[in-house]
């Protein structure tokens, strides 16, 4: 009975831990910022397209959800992946490209909001990368905690404005 | 309460810095009401005597290090003539022998800073922060734009006019040029403006997110946060934005550059090991190492002039708070609520935001005042020295 019960369980935390390793790998270097050590920490950005940019009359920014990401984290949790296998899949069979917007709630300093907006819009471009979706085809951007998705305070706003937005250059 | 008090010492005493540091250096001097010099204001004629004395009196009395009192009790008497582009500025000593005797040139407002900021030197040894400029943020048109005015605040004048987003701005330290983060392309690019003439370039538009810029004490190099590698890491450019040199190599979020006064390291920000915390690297390349404050979530530090302490920003509960820290040891300690610290000239004065207002805060007193309100929200204030 008890097995039965945490069997799923175990499966799901192993899932997300693998997962988590996978694209964030945030918390477990420690190495204090120098640039001693040569591990890899991302995949280096493409050049941008010229006259294109996420808030552009030539993206679409409805054709797939947002992410949404925990309170100052840039882990993606497991009930996000169907998204990302979504976008991975129209990448992989098509010649569109995408650029990625990230968000953060108001709950942090400015300039610190646009690198973790940036971190989330990364996290979900590795995930997409490990997908198979084609890196060259992937550009971030972060706004910060500017342009939220609801106004005012309190959890469920900011749950939604904690995101990474999904544009497709047509 | 008295338990917390005790811990938080606990606290600041395991994160503070190496203890055999500490004691080597006096961290404050305390200056009470009767240590301030006694000056008077005397006889300033000219075309706009009368305005100039205002301005400078206000000036001096932001300063910190005077009691304006009447010429008889006064152990210095200010005077001059004051008209046009120019003002002839003269300070005497009680025994009437001349301590100061200089021209100054400028705007009606600017003449007279100068003046003020002579005035300090001349009497404390200390340099004076009033003819300097800051910077900020404000939302008051319904778009985050910029803004510079004099350190009191007067002459506020919007510098970007893109109904997009602009924030981050940096004042170069001799406040000609302002570096900041703009949305125009859609993208979050550095753009530097002249603040004479006005004109704007962009000047670094990697791929990702280019945000963060900060110039070296000596106006030549910034340290800018680029995202182009694949994650947001801290670097160093050129003054226009070229040759970018990549410091860090972490996982976490990078952010908020601050210079050393010898332009020889920086400090920055950087969640690598969880949440955001300092660290301190040399500005030509090396380790990042952690800078212990005792506080769990720390931005936007801004190194002093004298080198000797930072101030920044903690979150504690919902809100934020301004902290200082001692360099040397001794650890942090929260001076005001407020975000975005900066130095002035002197060492002595903050700068930071608190919701609609930009504060001054004299950190040795504690005695704060609202020098900008009613643009709006406030953020990421700047200040050249």
């Amino acid at each position: 009975m008890k097995t039965h019960h945490f069997l799923p369980l175990a499966l799901a935390a192993l899932f997300a831990l693998t997962f988590t390793a996978c694209v964030n790998g945030k918390k477990k270097t420690g190495g204090g910022g120098g640039v001693e050590g040569d591990f890899v920490t991302g995949t280096p950005l493409p050049e941008r397209q010229e006259g294109v940019s996420f808030l552009g009359s030539n993206v679409d920014r409805s054709k797939f959800r947002p992410v949404y990401f925990s309170f100052d984290s840039v882990a993606l949790d497991g009930g996000e992946r169907g998204k990302i296998d979504e976008v991975a899949d129209f990448l992989k069979s098509g010649a569109n490209t995408l650029i990625i917007a990230g968000f953060t709630d108001e709950r942090g300093t400015p300039e610190y909001n646009r690198g973790l907006g940036e971190r989330r819009a990364q996290a979900v471009r590795e995930a997409l990368i490990s997908a198979g979706a084609d890196a060259s085809k992937i550009q971030t951007v972060s706004f910060g905690a500017e342009m939220p998705a609801a106004s005012g305070g309190g959890e469920s706003a900011w749950a939604k404005n904690r995101r990474a937005e999904f544009g497709v250059v047509r | 309460m008295k338990k917390l008090h005790a811990f938080s010492l606990l606290a600041i005493s395991i994160f503070a810095g190496p203890p055999l540091l500490r004691g080597a250096d006096t961290p404050t001097i305390t200056i009470s009401k009767s240590d301030k010099l006694a000056v008077a204001i005397g006889n300033l004629g000219g075309a706009d005597g009368a305005q100039a004395a205002k301005i400078l009196q206000n000036d001096l009395a932001m300063s910190g290090y005077f009691n304006l009192v009447p010429a008889a009790s006064a152990g210095f008497v200010i005077g001059g003539t004051s008209g046009g582009a120019s003002l002839a500025g003269s300070v005497t000593d009680r025994a009437g022998k001349t301590v100061l005797s200089q021209t100054f040139s400028g705007t009606a407002r600017g003449k007279v800073h100068a003046f003020a900021d002579e005035i300090v030197e001349t009497l404390t040894g200390s340099k004076g922060f009033a003819n300097t400029k800051v910077a900020f943020v404000a939302s008051r048109s319904g778009h985050k734009e910029i803004y510079v005015a004099d350190a009191d605040g007067s002459g506020v004048q919007q510098l970007t006019n893109d109904a997009n987003i602009s924030v981050g701005p940096r004042l170069s330290p001799d406040g000609r040029t302002l570096v900041y983060t703009g949305y125009k392309s859609g993208y979050a690019d550095v753009y530097e403006i002249e603040l004479g003439s006005g004109a704007r370039s962009r000047i670094i538009k990697f791929p990702g997110t280019n945000t963060g810029a900060s110039y070296s004490p000596d106006g030549r190099q910034l340290a800018v946060i680029l995202s182009k590698d694949g994650n947001p890491e801290l670097y160093t450019t050129s003054a226009g934005g070229g040759g970018a040199r990549r410091l860090t190599r972490t996982t976490g979020v990078e952010s908020t550059p601050t210079w050393s006064p010898d332009g020889g390291e920086l400090i920055y920000s950087s969640d690598d090991r969880g949440t955001p915390q300092l660290y301190r690297i040399p500005s030509g390349g090396g380790t990042g190492r952690l800078v212990g404050t005792g506080h769990s979530y720390n931005t936007e530090p801004n190194w002093s002039p004298d080198g000797k302490k930072i101030a920044f920003t903690v979150r504690s509960g919902g809100g934020f708070s301004v902290a200082i820290l001692d360099l040397a040891g001794g650890g942090a300690r929260i001076v005001a609520s407020g975000e975005g610290p900066a130095w002035g000239a002197d060492s002595r004065h903050l700068i930071f935001a608190d919701g609609g207002a930009l504060i001054l805060l004299d950190a040795q007193t504690g005695q704060k005042t609202t020098v900008v309100s009613g643009f709006g929200k406030i953020s990421e204030p700047t200040w050249s020295r």
